[in-house]
């Protein structure tokens, strides 16, 4: 009975090392592996993908790099389809702390799309296209007051525009002009866009969360709540697809590559668990 | 391989493998990574406030465009600092007061439309509530079972009688619903985690090392 008492004391290094390889080989030696859509991600395509041409997307970024692995391939794959689709976005955050990776993702975007664009009808340009609100302290201050004004709230955008003189934002008054509100969250921004912003202005809200949140977050799709979800790298990789096989839009697409090395890992903690238990169990009988 | 020569790649990555070497044991390499992880958080933070809030919503405002009743605002904000000083230190109520008063006033309808009447309502067996599933007549299904999970649940929660009968039954199903929720609470955990790790793991054999394209 000792070796299954081995079982039990595994030294984590051991089990940390065994992790490390199956992330790694699947990344080195990449496999194709179909990303099957489900219906939370397919349901957030289709609420974006139906906005009106005198409505806007508006996405709130509010995850920091401690889940930017998660979170920043949702923000990609939504900009592509909404600069795709040229929807008007308006870009904002909560916080302080997100503004930089916010400008990382439309910039990032922005890039791959004036790269493929022949005129400038084709480009995305900043005022015109997309401008980025920036951050307005104490959260709640946008959580309700935009329901009344958006340019109140905002006066200036990000840089310093006034942003009632930008282009985009010609018509945008308040919530009644947001075809839906995306929340991509390592945390819990999404649920105060419910809880403030839907309750009071019936604003529609998707959201892009962590997988560590996500069954805290579940029973709000289910209730219709939230539009929508992508939920943790899965997630992110599902809207990757949709955004490729639907529009063809190009790119890369870090979610979708990761998925190998997610199911390889997941594959692996399930085999330890199991080690585990057949080890607690021997110990139970003896 | 196409090695990155990206000197503040080289900082970042050299970081992540200061952090990662926790794993093994602690040691001073991660010791220095942790501390000038909290400093330059915090050396960000003050100055990101400063140009982003105090000095275009507050100090700017008030001194150079005129709006003077905005003082007032700025010095109740600024009793939060009273706290350092023992005889004044009571002033700090005042602030805290107003945020509290203020954000338990908007939370408590929030929270009670939001967390609770629609959640209510979502669990009621109605067509709607069918349909909601977008899964043709199973959704008759998917919505009894979502009924008896919510009912079993709060059972087990109800302390006032003991367990025993139908209550006993109930909370015992109860329990069933609970460990299913918190072994999908750990699963998502561990998808989480791992994607943190990915995302690391492609950043030093891709943007660091080019290992992976």
């Amino acid at each position: 009975m000792k070796g299954f008492e081995y079982l039990l004391k595994i030294d984590r290094r051991i089990i940390y090392l065994v992790i490390g390889v199956v992330v790694i080989l699947p990344l080195i030696f990449p496999t194709v592996e179909r990303v099957r859509v489900m219906a939370p991600a397919q349901s957030l395509f289709n609420a974006v993908d139906s906005i009106p041409e005198d409505k806007i997307l508006m996405v709130d970024f509010d995850y920091d790099p401690q889940t930017m692995p998660e979170n920043e391939p949702m923000a990609i794959a939504l900009l592509r389809h909404a600069f795709q689709r040229r929807i008007k976005v308006a870009a904002l955050s909560l916080y302080v702390q997100p503004l930089a990776l916010a400008l990382k993702a439309l910039d990032q975007v922005t890039e791959e799309f004036n790269a493929r664009a022949q005129t400038s009808a084709d480009s995305i340009i900043y005022g015109r296209d997309y401008v980025l609100l920036g951050w307005q302290p104490p959260p709640i201050v946008p959580l309700l007051e935009m329901g009344i004004s958006i340019s109140n709230v905002y006066s200036t955008d990000y840089y310093g525009y006034r942003t009632d003189s930008l282009p985009v934002m010609q018509g945008i008054e308040n919530f009644n002009d947001v075809g839906i509100l995306v929340s991509i969250s390592g945390g819990n921004a999404p649920l105060w866009w419910i809880g403030y912003s839907q309750v009071l202005y019936g604003v529609a809200v998707g959201a892009g969360l962590t997988a560590v949140s996500a069954s805290d977050f579940y029973i709000y799709y289910q209730t219709g709540q939230f539009s929508g979800l992508m939920v943790g790298m899965k997630g992110a990789a599902e809207y990757e697809e949709l955004v490729e096989s639907r529009l063809r839009v190009p790119g890369e697409r870090k979610a979708s590559e990761a998925m190998p090395s997610l199911t390889a890992a997941h594959l692996a903690i399930m085999v330890f668990i199991v080690i585990g238990n057949i080890g607690y169990l021997m110990r139970r009988r003896t | 391989m196409n090695t990155s020569f990206d000197i503040w790649l080289w900082v970042s990555a050299f970081l992540t493998l200061c952090i990662f070497s926790f794993l093994y044991k602690d040691n001073p390499f991660y010791k220095f990574a942790e501390h000038l992880f909290v400093g330059a958080s915090n050396g960000y933070l003050v100055t990101i406030i400063w140009h982003g809030s105090l000095w275009p919503q507050g100090i700017r405002p008030i001194f150079a465009e005129g709006n003077w009743w905005l003082i007032i605002a700025l010095i109740i904000g600024m009793l939060y600092f009273t706290r350092f000083f023992p005889r004044t230190s009571w002033l700090v109520r005042i602030p805290i007061a107003i945020v509290m008063g203020y954000g338990t006033g908007a939370a408590i309808p929030a929270t009670i439309q939001a967390d609770i009447m629609r959640q209510i309502q979502g669990t009621v067996l109605t067509p709607q509530n069918f349909a909601r599933w977008n899964a043709g007549s199973t959704g008759v299904i998917w919505t009894v079972l979502l009924f008896i999970g919510v009912t079993c649940t709060l059972s087990y929660f109800y302390f006032s009688r003991e367990h025993k009968g139908v209550l006993g039954v109930t909370s015992r199903i109860g329990i069933v619903f609970i460990m299913i929720g918190f072994g999908a609470a750990f699963g998502y955990t561990v998808m989480a985690r791992i994607s943190l790790l990915i995302g690391r793991i492609q950043f030093l054999l891709g943007d660091w090392l080019g290992i992976i394209q």
